[in-house]
């Protein structure tokens, strides 16, 4: 078992963590682990450092995401819990299928300014979510809860995704 | 990573693309979703009073994959028994597509797509 994540930027495990603060770390030890350091050492110190240095931007990449860093933080407390699972929740799905819609149509008519205001919408869900995770993550009885609210927090980010896209295309 | 020719057919050729009234009595509705892709599915079924589906609807937002798998799923459920089209396997869909193991969940949530649809459509007639 390798550090964990949060460990490694000398950080406790938490849902709220400061990212400036979290940003500053990573380029620091991003310095000092660089494998470009070990490039006259022997090939076993080399190999460590790409490790490290692979390590690093792992654990950088997964704390930085707020619905990377939910699951991490319930997976270290043992939960194993797979995102190819399907998911009932119906309220919620409803609630995307909508929004995929809506966002359909601001494709079809070309509408950024439309697409600007679904973004701050999108927004306001997601820090939503963050919040009601931050609530509850590390109260056992809430555990289902909090598990529920970390997978919307993966549809909110692939519907984000697909803003930026479509915003590229618009854009050209 | 490249897709069936099956795959790309569904994908540019849905079938069964659309929507029922959810609040009809005759209509079952299945919707689900999967996290690690942001995947979000809604078939639809539409059963006679003799238990045949008469016709279904899909609408998948996801991957190739995904839409190739909810499309199949509703061609294959129609003129079915509710038995029979819940007893179609993801293994089935999968393999007719020719899916690469990478997307085998995308068949997984087209058999839960069809399980919920039943489900919710036994539950309205009493059945469950």
């Amino acid at each position: 078992m390798s550090t964990c994540h949060f460990a490694l930027f000398d950080l406790q495990p938490a849902f709220a963590i400061d990212l400036d603060q979290l940003a500053v770390r990573y380029r620091e030890l991003a310095r000092e682990t660089h494998p470009d350091r070990f490039a006259d050492a022997a090939p076993r110190e080399q190999r460590q450092a790409l490790e490290r240095a692979a390590q690093l931007n792992d654990a950088y990449q997964t704390l930085k995401s707020p619905s990377r860093r939910a699951l991490y933080l319930l997976a270290l407390r043992g939960e194993h819990l797979p995102l190819e699972a399907t998911v009932q929740d119906p309220e919620f799905l409803l609630q995307q299928m909508m929004l995929r819609e809506e966002l359909e149509e601001l494709q079809d008519s070309a509408d950024l300014a439309g697409v600007a205001v679904f973004k701050r919408r999108l927004k306001a869900a997601q820090a939503e979510l963050e919040q009601g995770f931050a609530a509850c993550w590390d109260r056992p009885a809430e555990r289902e809860q909090a598990e529920r609210l970390m997978r919307r927090m993966q549809f909110l980010d692939k519907l984000a995704l697909e803003v930026r896209e479509l915003e590229e295309r618009l854009d050209d | 990573m490249a897709y069936s020719d099956k795959v790309i057919d569904h994908y540019e050729n849905p079938r069964n693309v659309g929507k029922m009234d959810a609040e009809d009595p005759n209509v079952g509705t299945g919707m689900v979703g999967a996290p690690a892709c942001g995947d979000v599915m809604r078939l639809q079924i539409k059963v006679s009073d003799d238990g045949v589906i008469e016709d279904a609807k899909f609408k998948t937002y996801g991957c190739g994959s995904a839409i190739a798998s909810s499309s199949l799923a509703t061609e294959w459920m129609k003129g079915k028994t509710l038995d029979e089209a819940e007893s179609i396997k993801n293994t089935e869909l999968a393999e007719e597509l020719a899916l690469p193991p990478v997307k085998i969940h995308c068949s997984v949530l087209a058999e839960d797509a069809i399980k919920a649809a039943v489900r919710d459509y036994k539950q309205k007639k009493g059945l469950l």
